[in-house]
């Protein structure tokens, strides 16, 4: 593996006594936002443990910023920030002294955006860090990890447990960094909503595999609910990419993930409503749809 | 040494200022708490053995069992550095951090023996030895909480290594080559103390390689 990609992953198998991320296969290109999707312990964290450094995959090669994880994770961690909603920091120490510890380590650390973020997530330098909230704690986290100017950022849910004034205050940030053109992100959540509101690419996993992955304006386009009425005594004509039907009497209502005017022709007036799905309605029809297929 | 090592150790002493300064002042207190005639003796010495284990047990508790299970070692381990740099950064640093206290505690314990009229010299060979081997002691404790993930098997080795204590004492000083000159009026290096010193030495030298070689090596951190 030789790229530029920020992330790499190829093949992954990570297996635990029960518990099993297998031939996982990943690339988050520069400038990226991929939001990754799976419901709990569906192998978000490991996944990212693995392209921090901190597990070694069983099978399968991982390069993060071109360089070989685990094995030269020094190197790759020294321009990626990760920020964790099961992280912490130091205890005894000051989110002041935390500033000061991280700037010490990095020459990029951008002091003046560091004072912004101060103020923006309204955290007091001087303050404690056993005293502070789930929320503080998380917004602590990221101005650490975002005044260093990272190249590429890991987030394992980071709006986890946060109230909702909180969540709109770190996504509102996200939103913020995201204007940087060179800088990729790679955010996990169970949230399909944060996920939606900033990601350009989307990755399902589920049950320790990749589920389905591509670009979120892609998802919305594919994916529709049709609603039909049929006539009586008339069976539904075999149709392309329907991932399920649910049929109540006359009433059927298809779910397809490659959606199409020639679909809809083939369905003629029989049509009665077509809906875009949201993305979590997406996420949930396409985890069933997996399960069933590998019969879960 | 690279700069996030160095920066690593400096923060460990930073977290656990309060445990080195504490137990620097409670092992001095606790020599010339010994001055104070025969039951300032038996007081301060039971307090110089206490300081020393707690000690120890603090840093092998809040030094990595904690930071692991209050997850801050996620956020050391997110800073530029590989596995084994964290585990040499923070074996360094948290013997380091038991050092300093118990160097402090071991100079004036013997300074003490040697500067009181009513203390036998004798009883420097063993004040040494047995500080030694506290020394040891921790390293052994430090070196089993960095390979070991279990809350279980670290409280396990807390309560092991503190008991092996009073049996080294009750052992080592049943020695016949030592107890024969602990009352005595100069301190006597045998060959008996010097076995002694070179068994312990050579457990430090084992339990402050082996996270090197072992837990550095880990493939799962977390």
């Amino acid at each position: 593996m030789t790229s530029t990609k920020h992330i790499e992953m190829r093949g992954v198998r990570k297996t635990y006594p029960f518990f099993t991320l297998d031939d996982l296969s990943l690339d988050l290109e520069p400038g990226q936002i991929m939001g990754f999707v799976g419901a709990n312990g569906a192998g978000k964290s490991t996944t990212i443990r693995l392209a921090m450094g901190f597990i070694a995959p069983d099978a399968g090669e991982i390069r993060v910023l071109g360089r070989a994880i685990p094995e030269a994770q020094a190197a790759a961690k020294r321009d990626t920030g990760f920020v964790s909603s099961e992280m912490r920091l130091l205890p005894h120490t000051t989110i002041g002294w935390h500033m000061q510890f991280i700037a010490s380590i990095y020459p990029e650390w951008d002091a003046p955006y560091a004072e912004t973020l101060v103020k923006r997530f309204n955290l007091r330098p001087a303050q404690g860090t056993s005293g502070l909230s789930q929320g503080e704690q998380i917004k602590a986290l990221l101005l650490l990890a975002l005044a260093r100017r990272p190249r590429l950022l890991i987030l394992d849910e980071p709006t986890n447990g946060l109230d909702p004034v909180a969540r709109h205050e770190v996504m509102s940030e996200f939103m913020d960094v995201l204007r940087d053109d060179n800088r990729s992100i790679l955010f996990s959540s169970h949230n399909t909503v944060d996920v939606e509101r900033i990601s350009d690419r989307i990755t399902f996993i589920d049950r320790g595999r990749l589920v389905d992955s591509s670009d979120k304006e892609d998802f919305l386009e594919r994916w529709r609910r049709i609603h039909v009425q049929l006539p009586a005594n008339t069976a539904l004509p075999e149709l392309p990419g329907i991932v399920s039907r649910v049929i109540d009497g006359q009433f059927v209502t298809l779910t397809t993930n490659t959606f199409s005017e020639a679909l809809l022709a083939l369905l003629g007036n029989t049509v009665r409503n077509v809906q875009r799905m949201s993305l979590e309605e997406i996420f949930v029809a396409n985890v069933i749809r997996h399960r069933e297929v590998r019969g879960q | 040494m690279n700069i996030v090592m160095r920066k690593l150790i400096a923060k460990e002493f930073h977290v656990n200022r309060w445990i080195v300064a504490g137990a620097t002042v409670g092992g001095v207190l606790s020599v010339l708490i010994c001055a104070l005639g025969k039951i300032g003796f038996s007081v301060g010495s039971l307090m110089w053995m206490t300081t020393i284990i707690a000690n120890g047990v603090m840093l092998a508790i809040y030094g990595v069992m904690n930071e692991r299970k209050e997850r801050s070692m996620l956020f050391v381990l997110s800073l530029p550095l590989s596995i084994a740099d964290y585990v040499r950064a923070k074996m360094l640093a948290l013997a380091l951090c038991f050092f300093i206290p118990w160097l402090a505690a071991t100079v004036a314990a013997v300074a003490l023996v040697l500067a009181m009229p009513d203390i036998p010299n004798g009883l420097v060979p063993y004040a040494v030895l047995l500080s030694v081997y506290m020394l040891a002691n921790y390293l052994v404790l430090l070196c089993w909480t960095l390979h070991v993930n279990s809350e279980a098997w670290i409280s396990a080795a807390i309560v092991l290594t503190n008991m092996c204590v009073s049996i080294y004492m009750f052992v080592v000083g049943a020695q016949p080559g030592l107890q024969d000159h602990i009352w005595g009026p100069v301190p006597v290096w045998n060959q008996t103390a010097w076995t002694i010193l070179a068994v312990e030495l050579c457990v430090i030298a084992l339990a402050f390689t082996l996270p090197f070689v072992l837990a550095a090596r880990r493939r799962d951190f977390v």
